[in-house]
């Protein structure tokens, strides 16, 4: 297994240093290649039919689909360029300067004549910098956009895209991986994966968890939070597009490595789950699937097993219950990417990019306490029960590639396929003791638990400028994710005094339904989805409308199972009970003539399949209305077909089906007060879907949290309507100052609720409230602080925050009464701020940046009446990050992330139902471009 | 024999026949009345049988019936004179199975009479014929005796409707239709009385020897009494099926209820068992469960029988109970909660073994509890243990008798009475034997809270224990004192740790892990000279006299059993484990 992954190590490093051998041949040339997009300055979409000219030389070209050029030889030295285009003021880019043999990317904006007469003059490097052109996207966008970009991800210590989004103004992280925006929750937060959708890979959740896609993969994360006709109308809160990286204008490699510690878990010794091998590579052998002879059983329940057959089950499974110990390894890190634009394809060129990465990381939760509440005596007191102290270890893993291919058909077409693939696996072990009040028992509960999750995802685009008026776009996508969990183990032991003084025994809890529990979940989802849309403009170049059509098609199979099975076992005396678990199952109890173990299924009916077909199709229109205001308008229709099948050991399978048809209206209103400010107003009406778990009337366990969990198949989706209003300032390219008010009404959101049984049992389900209300205001800062005096030029600040409200209303009718029918949507937090100050050296080689995150108290759960409302505490968070270059090709970096290491704790009253401490990490590493 | 009987009876017939119809010529001449004709009589059951015959305009009739082939013929019942020519039926109800009965029919004209000819039928056993419920019950049904009912998914008897099930009738829990259950819902009732020689019968549908534990669900009675939760409350193991759909684990709602004298009907002589299906994970069905019943209701000799869960488990509410018996429990012999504040006197529970459930129907629990007394707990209780009314029931008479090891209880099981989370009550002349942990758990503060917080409450506290007897439990009579338990008194409560057997106590209880089933081995009757045969509170006073009224008496002796009286376990139940 560790070959492998020298393998792999010695694999990229191959392509790297061949990818340096090969830039360097073509080095007797006297020209370079100079590439790029010529794009609209108000909108930011790309301008066909411009011609760009070396001046001074005879060599010039016009720029193709998506406003792409390319100077295939253009004399090496320093080169200014000229563009030209009817309707736009020509503008001249100076100081490029081109070595012969390489390639330069130059990107180039262009405005309207009608907005600027004049011919400007500007320097490359004022042109270059993808800072600005996130600027430029957020200011050109005729949504309400939040991008962050490959260089703000390279700055940051962000390993993956989760960490990254949290960046985002009004977006939370919970876990680690699911993302909110502006505080609702995470059913109304959609991710997309090049503009298509991601299934996800949770059983109950639509949400997509973004650690899985490794931000050494990201060019941008972009945030959409208003919605046009040309987006998915289930985007219902805001849209997280992960825009994978792009092939380079020149051939390029890049090999990083990195290592580091954290505090709680490197070099120090702790349990560690058990594996039967490939758990380190999230290829897990088939030693943990499901007994073949427990596969086989399909209705218990009508079976009479006698107590042989039982042996021969208890038997069958894995003898594998205890953690072993271990020593914490280093965090470990790499990538290699490999691009270039060639003309490989019999003198056709092909631009190409392929990328590998993996990080390894061990997580340990020390003194990790949770506790339920109870109510007291006195309304609103609330009192702590079952509670658990202990610890908890996780080993992950994480890897994955893309490939992405493109190429130019003349200069109007291009094709491109974007192939990626990403498996990651987290291997916990947790051993915790405490108290299971209700049962009498204190006890020792350990567990051990391995998900492994994969998602590729396969696209095949093309982008079609027909005539400088016409364009046409489509994409044909196919994706998948599997949620594997094979065989997670729960083992829990009595702590037992046989008289007050005698020392204390742990002894197997072998009555009941979870003294030994197994379980076996698996997920797959397959998506495929078809779109193209087409643009035509029209009218004068100097006020130009554009319409713009298109449909979409896209079907999801899901097949989830999830089976659980526990081992009880009778008449088992006090010195039996005593033994380990590993030699209660040692067969010593399974012989001819044992009578004492018992196996049932315990996870009823936790399977069930959903297939889905949506059609949509929309149009909008774009049309400026005088100098200074842009109106886009539009509807779109979708028509969602669902099914559900849920099995139930009571009775046969229950299908649910659903049929909705929505017309979705839109309108933007983009008012330009000034070169450098604009205010936006947006208003909107998109949809959420229930989840297809959610749909499934049958009760099942929670896979997650262990509660009985029952689906409702008269759920309606969600209309919500959406206002947004957003004014923004553009002091400088780079510089940003917003402020935006947005407010949301639901109609029917689905809640997620509980309901209460006799004697104190209770059991999770949905309903849909009436309504809910969701206000805010987001403020955004980026700025320069040149203006404090010299010290502070390299210093740029900047800051989001969101200050926001929620109000749901349920109906004190339904089930859901069992909870507190006026507060916050789940999900909520008060308020989100990201903060940070980067600074840069002169040529921009050297960064160091301190980021700072706090969330306000965020609502998790609702609780059960007369209980409060489940909080996570604030936490801040700071990270500090450094690059810098040691030499033109090397870049060394250091991050301490967590450096506050503030613990983690979640609240419900008086109660602490969790609290850990994850640690702060320190890592290093190294960037070589050769 | 059998043949000179017949023929004996037969010259009878004739003679009396002859000898009626000269008396008739003689004395009142053309005015007496013909005998009647076509009479005949058909047994329609295990306890009725129908007489039939052509009457006339005019003519009043009494029939007369004999049991068996020598008995006396009475009138059972006069038909008032016709005013016109009628067949005439007449169903005879409340008879014995499979007996012999001989009927005439005396036909009365202007003070005249003339006895007809006898004809005679056999009633029929019970349970020969078949019949299926698989809907809900709507409207007012009678189940008979003859019949044997297989009761097949969740059948609720809903919407104001009666169900009267006729003594001796059986109705069997469809093994094949998982987890299928009785529910009796609030505005409906049941009347289900049988009696000694004919109790109601709720068992498995599999064949005797190969029942099992969980093979169905139970009976589930929900009344409109209060509770002391808030919001929506359903019953436990409800909910596998949304909506309303007949015959399916819909949610059944029983808390909120307002109505303390609500009537849910009677229960007499009933026997729940091998029923204790789960549902869901970790909620069983209960053999008896009474949610919120009020004390319109009335239940007494009830026995359950190798359930998966509970024997008895009371969710708020507050009615009287007699005479029940619990064998072979798999949680819980006894289990109040929310609010129940019924009076129940002479309890028998005993456990000998742990039995194998049903293959996917659930697990023995984990904390197998004689008494498991709960004050308020989960979603709804507002003051938390402290919500009102509190949990006080008055239990008195109770033999509750563990299986006597700790491998059979569970690692958080073994007490005779569990109390706990604010529980009061009131528990007197008992008997807990063979617990493996402990006799008592005063598990919290809040349940102490309810004794007044004093190891001898007083006289009017919420919670009381007097007179009950302890042997065989560990040499533990109450759950050692802690930060947070707290024990009573013994001598102060006249509680009792005696060094007695659990079996010396009484005349016959099977020993741990026997099998034995028959009834001679279950006689918990005090042997002579036994401590429990003397020593019971007699006179009640304060809140036990008050709560006791005429419904529970004291007694000399502690125990469900008066020496040398009545066993009253007898006859009617059931010791059979498969």
């Amino acid at each position: 297994m560790r070959r492998s992954f020298v393998a792999l190590l010695a694999f990229a490093t191959l392509l790297v240093s061949s990818a340096a051998v090969s830039a360097q041949q073509p080095a007797g040339r006297i020209t370079g290649r100079i590439t790029g997009r010529i794009v609209d300055a108000a909108t930011g979409q790309g301008i066909t039919d411009a011609g760009v000219q070396v001046v001074g030389t005879a060599i010039g070209v016009l720029s193709g689909v998506d406003g792409r050029y390319l100077v295939a030889n253009a004399p090496a030295g320093t080169v200014t360029l000229l563009v030209k285009r009817i309707g736009y003021a020509q503008k001249q880019i100076t100081g490029i300067f081109l070595d012969a043999g390489k390639t330069v990317e130059q990107n180039i904006s262009m405005s309207s004549a009608a907005v600027t007469l004049t011919a400007s003059v500007v320097t490359a490097q004022a042109e270059r910098g993808t800072v600005a052109e996130a600027t430029d996207q957020q200011k050109s966008s005729i949504s309400v956009v939040s991008t962050i970009t490959a260089e703000q991800i390279a700055k940051s210590p962000d390993g993956d895209a989760a960490q990254t989004v949290k960046r985002v103004s009004g977006v939370t992280v919970q876990d680690g991986k699911y993302v909110f925006v502006r505080g609702l929750g995470e059913r109304y937060t959609t991710s997309s994966l090049n503009g298509a959708r991601v299934p996800s890979p949770e059983p109950e959740r639509r949400v997509v968890p973004l650690d899985m896609f490794p931000s050494g993969l990201l060019q941008t994360i972009t945030t959409t939070k208003t919605f046009t006709p040309d987006q998915q109308g289930d985007f219902s809160g805001a849209l997280v597009d992960i825009k994978t990286k792009e092939f380079p204008a020149r051939r390029t490699g890049t090999l990083q490595l990195g290592s580091g510690y954290a505090s709680g878990a490197t070099g120090l010794s702790h349990f560690t789950a058990t594996g039967v091998g490939g758990e380190r590579f999230a290829m897990v052998n088939h030693d943990r699937d499901m007994p073949a002879v427990l596969r086989s059983i399909k209705d218990f329940q009508r079976l009479n097993l006698t107590q042989a057959d039982m042996n021969l089950l208890a038997g069958s499974f894995r003898n594998s219950w205890t953690p072993t110990s271990g020593t914490g390894g280093p965090l470990m890190n790499g990538s290699a990417s490999f691009g270039g634009n060639d003309p490989v394809l019999f003198g056709h060129r092909l631009g190409y990019l392929i990328s590998g990465s993996m990080s390894s990381n061990t997580d340990v939760k020390t003194d990790h306490v949770r506790a339920l509440a109870d109510r007291g005596a006195i309304k609103g007191e609330t009192i702590e029960l079952d509670k658990f102290t202990g610890q908890t270890v996780s080993q992950g893993v994480l890897w994955g590639g893309l490939a992405n291919l493109s190429t130019y058909f003349g200069t109007g077409s291009r094709i491109s396929f974007n192939g990626l693939y990403n498996r990651g696996a987290d291997n916990d072990a947790r051993v915790e003791t405490g108290s299971l009040t209700s049962d009498g028992i204190q006890a020792k509960i350990t567990r051990m638990q391995y998900v492994e999750r994969a998602v590729y995802s396969g696209q095949l685009a093309g982008e079609h400028q027909i005539t400088a008026a016409q364009r046409f776009d489509w994409a044909a996508t196919s994706s998948g994710v599997r949620r594997y969990e094979p065989d997670r183990s729960e083992f829990v032991q009595a702590i037992e005094r046989d008289t007050p003084t005698s020392p204390e025994v742990l002894r197997w809890v072998n009555g009941g339904s979870g003294g030994a529990v197994r379980t076996f979940s698996d997920l797959r989802e397959t998506n495929h989805e078809y779109r193209a849309t087409y643009q035509l403009d029209f009218g004068p170049a100097t006020s130009q409308r554009s319409i713009k059509f298109g449909g979409l098609y896209r079907t999801t199979s899901r097949d989830a199972q999830s089976l659980s099975f526990a081992i009880a076992a009778r008449g088992l005396n006090n010195a039996d009970r005593a033994l380990s678990p590993e030699q209660i199952f040692d067969g010593r109890f399974g012989t001819a003539t044992s009578n004492i173990f018992s196996v049932g299924p315990l996870s009823q009916g936790g399977s069930y399949q959903a297939r889905d077909n949506i059609l949509a199709g929309f149009a909008m229109i774009e049309t400026p209305i005088g100098q200074h205001i842009r109106v886009i308008g539009g509807a779109r229709y979708e028509s969602d077909e669902l099914e559900v099948d849920a099995f139930s050991t009571l009775g046969d399978p229950v299908r649910t089906f659903k049929l909705w048809n929505d017309i979705l209206p839109s309108l933007a209103v983009n008012i330009k007060l000034s070169e450098t400010q604009q205010f936006r107003v947006s208003a909107s009406r998109t949809l959420a879907r229930p989840e297809y778990r959610e749909l499934s009337p049958i009760i099942t366990r929670d896979v997650v949290g262990g509660e009985n969990v029952q689906g409702n198949e008269g759920l309606l989706r969600t209309n919500v309507d959406n206002l947004d209003l957003r004014w923004e300032l553009y002091p400088r390219q780079g510089e940003v100052i917003s402020i935006a008010l947005f407010a949301k009404q639901f109609h029917s959101p689905i809640e997620r609720v509980y309901g209460a049984g006799s004697g104190g049992t209770s059991f999770v389900f949905y309903t849909n409230a009436e309504s809910a209300d969701n206000y805010g205001v987001e403020l955004e800062l980026r700025k320069d602080l040149d203006a404090f005096g010299r010290f502070f030029t390299p210093f740029t600040f900047f800051t989001n925050a969101t200050v926001m409200q929620s109000q749901i209303h349920l109906a004190a009718s339904t089930q859901a009464a069992a909870t507190n029918l006026n507060r916050r949507m789940v999900g909520q937090a008060p308020y989100v701020l990201n903060t940070g100050l980067t600074y840069s050296s002169r040529n921009g080689a050297s960064t160091a940046t301190v980021l700072f995150n706090r969330v306000g108290e965020r609502l998790t759960a609702a609780g059960g009446s007369p209980l409060p409302d489940v909080i996570e505490q604030p936490r801040n968070v700071m990270d500090l990050s450094l690059r810098f270059s040691v030499t033109p090709n090397v870049t060394v970096r250091s991050d301490i992330k967590n450096f506050l290491d503030t613990p983690h704790a979640i609240t419900q009253g008086t109660v602490v139902r969790e609290s850990y401490s994850s640690g702060r990490i320190i890592q290093a590493g190294i960037l070589w471009r050769p | 024999m059998s043949m000179f009987r017949r023929f004996a009876r037969a010259t009878t017939v004739v003679a009396a026949t002859f000898v009626s119809a000269c008396n008739a010529s003689d004395s009142t001449g053309p005015s007496a009345p013909l005998p009647v004709l076509g009479l005949a009589v058909t047994a329609t059951g295990s306890s009725t049988a129908r007489v039939t015959f052509s009457g006339r305009s005019g003519e009043s009739y009494d029939i007369e019936r004999a049991e068996g082939a020598a008995g006396t013929f009475a009138t059972i019942t006069t038909i008032a004179a016709l005013t016109a020519d009628a067949t005439t039926n007449y169903d005879d109800r409340g008879l014995t199975v499979t007996t012999l009965y001989r009927y005439r029919v005396t036909a009365i004209k202007n003070g005249a009479r003339t006895p007809s000819a006898e004809t005679s039928t056999t009633t029929l056993a019970f349970g020969s014929a078949v019949a299926r419920i698989s809907t809900d019950i709507t409207v007012s049904r009678t189940l008979f005796a003859d019949t044997a009912y297989t009761l097949s998914g969740f059948i609720h008897v809903a919407n104001g409707a009666t169900l009267t099930i006729q003594a001796g009738t059986t109705i069997k829990g469809d093994f094949e239709t998982v987890g299928s259950t009785l529910m009796v819902l609030r505005g409906a009732k049941i009347q289900a009385v049988g009696t000694v020689k004919a109790p109601i019968v709720f068992t498995s549908s599999r064949a005797a020897g190969s029942r099992q534990p969980g093979d169905w669900g139970g009976l589930i009675l929900v009344g409109n009494a209060p509770d002391n939760r808030s919001g929506t409350v359903n019953v436990e193991g409800t909910g596998t099926s949304a909506g309303t759909t007949s015959g399916t684990n819909y949610l059944v709602q029983y808390n909120g209820g307002t109505v303390a004298t609500d009537n849910s009907g009677t229960l007499a002589y009933v026997r729940v068992e091998f029923g204790g299906y789960a549902p869901l994970q970790d909620q069983e069905f209960n053999s008896f469960t009474f949610a919120a019943i009020g004390s319109g209701t009335r239940a007494s000799y009830l026995e359950s029988l190798a359930g998966l869960d509970d024997s008895f488990e009371f969710f708020g509410g507050g009615f009287d109970l007699d005479h029940l018996v619990a064998f072979e429990t798999a949680d819980d012999m006894l289990d109040m909660s929310e609010g129940f504040s019924g009076r129940i006197q002479y309890v028998i529970a005993i456990n000998t073994v742990q039995l194998t459930p049903r293959t996917g129907a659930g697990f023995y629990s984990v904390d197998l509890q004689g008494f498991e007394n709960d004050g308020c707990n989960g979603t709804g209780c507002d003051l938390g243990h402290g919500s009102q009314p509190y949990t006080i029931p008055l239990v008195a008479n109770f033999t509750i008798i563990g299986c006597g090891q700790a491998s059979c209880m569970g690692a958080g099981g073994g007490y005779g009475m569990m109390l706990r989370r604010g529980t009061g009550g009131y528990y007197v002349n008992g008997v807990i034997a063979r617990w493996s942990t402990g006799a008592v758990s005063l598990r919290d503060p809040f349940t102490y809270t309810r004794a007044g917080s004093t190891a001898t409450p007083s006289e009017t506290a919420d919670l009381q224990m007097r007179n009950v007897l302890f042997a065989e439990t560990n040499n533990l009579a109450f759950q050692a004192a802690s930060a947070t338990q707290n024990v009573l008194d013994l001598t102060g409560n006249n509680l009792t740790l005696s060094t007695a057997t659990a079996a010396s106590l009484f005349t016959a209880i099977p020993a741990v892990g026997s099998l034995a089933t028959s009834i001679a081995a279950f006689d918990f009757t005090p042997t002579t000279g036994s401590p429990i045969a003397s020593g019971g509170l007699a006179t009640f006073t304060g809140s036990i006299a008050a709560k006791a009224g005429t419904f529970v008496t004291g007694t000399s002796y502690l125990g469900a059993a008066a020496p040398g009286g009545t066993k009253w376990w007898t006859g009617w139940t059931n010791y059979t484990r498969n």
